[in-house]
């Protein structure tokens, strides 16, 4: 099946046709998963973009020697790599911190997008907000980060952490307020007017 | 400003924040994708072979069958030999046995193999 006519597919048939030897989907699945796996790697791991590469490389590695058990309709593809991503992230800001927080330890915020051409502004916000996220306890920054960032629902980011619908509630609110709190002395540093 | 006005402000701001980081989502290397790509291809299981096509099991087993017997001109001829045989077996024997009997010499000659007509030929 050519390439294209694969967008439509859901990441469960294309895991699949990855399982029954399709090439196809499985330059699909890479497109597909590999951004998002290695976005909220970043996003979790303060900005290190090496580190993300190898978490996210490291949960690709696992889905595929999952495919040829996965059962269809069993767990959705999406929840099982975010769930592998965090714990991953969640073990190496253990190992990194030692238990405490180290901000010497904090990486540089990630570039923004396009490089060289996001303004200043943008990437101070960027890394503000990076910053913010990375003080917060691990389990309310991926709360936030999945809810937030990723835009995933509820129902979802509770299947991926295995609580219930409103304990994710809870987390996410706990979170936003933490971070209100963090970024509140810096409004005017980011470019936001207090009018 | 009171405490709900700052409330909403810091709110906005962070509402604010989060959509310019999600405009702005961190993406991989395509060289990392390319490494990607190939791992992927490096575990993928081999393709399955197509599966081979099942025999037909419907009508198949007796066409053959009626192919080894000669088709169906054969078959036919089996079933009148049946038919006849059957006959044979369930009519009543009366007719056989009033052939045989003693008493009925020309019926007797005309099933003894050797006729008197041929002892006559052959000189007996």
């Amino acid at each position: 099946m050519p390439y294209d006519a694969m967008s439509t597919e859901s990441d469960e048939s294309l895991l699949a046709a990855y399982a029954a030897g399709d090439q196809a989907a499985a330059r699909a699945l890479v497109q597909r998963l590999g951004p998002r796996a290695f976005g909220h790697a970043v996003r979790m791991l303060g900005g290190d973009r090496a580190e993300a590469e190898d978490v996210a490389q490291e949960a690709l590695l696992r889905l595929w020697r999952a495919a040829p058990g996965w059962r269809e309709g069993e767990a959705k593809v999406s929840t099982w790599l975010y769930r592998v991503v965090s714990n991953l992230c969640i073990d190496r800001i253990r190992k990194r911190r030692g238990g405490t927080v180290d901000l010497d330890e904090i990486a540089e915020p990630a570039d923004p997008g396009p490089g060289a051409e996001a303004s200043l502004q943008g990437r101070a916000r960027s890394g503000a907000l990076q910053e913010a996220l990375d003080a917060l306890p691990e389990r309310q920054r991926q709360a936030v980060v999945l809810r937030h960032l990723e835009g995933l629902s509820n129902p979802e980011i509770a299947g991926i952490m295995d609580l219930g619908v409103r304990a994710v509630e809870s987390l996410t609110a706990r979170g936003r307020k933490a971070l209100e709190g963090l970024l509140a002395g810096r409004r005017a540093e980011l470019g936001y007017d207090d009018d | 400003m009171t405490m709900t006005d700052r409330s909403k402000t810091e709110e906005a701001m962070l509402d604010g924040l989060f959509e310019a980081e999600r405009r702005t989502a961190p993406l991989p290397s395509g060289d990392w994708l390319a490494r990607m790509e190939a791992m992927a291809l490096e575990q993928q299981p081999a393709p399955r072979p197509a599966p081979a096509p099942m025999p037909r099991l419907r009508g198949g087993g007796w066409r053959e069958a009626l192919r080894a017997f000669g088709g169906w001109p054969a078959l036919a001829g089996l079933a009148a030999a049946c038919a006849a045989g059957v006959w044979i077996g369930v009519a009543s024997p009366q007719t056989m046995t009033t052939l045989l009997s003693a008493d009925s010499g020309n019926t007797l000659s005309a099933l003894d193999p050797a006729s008197g007509f041929d002892y006559a030929m052959l000189g007996l």
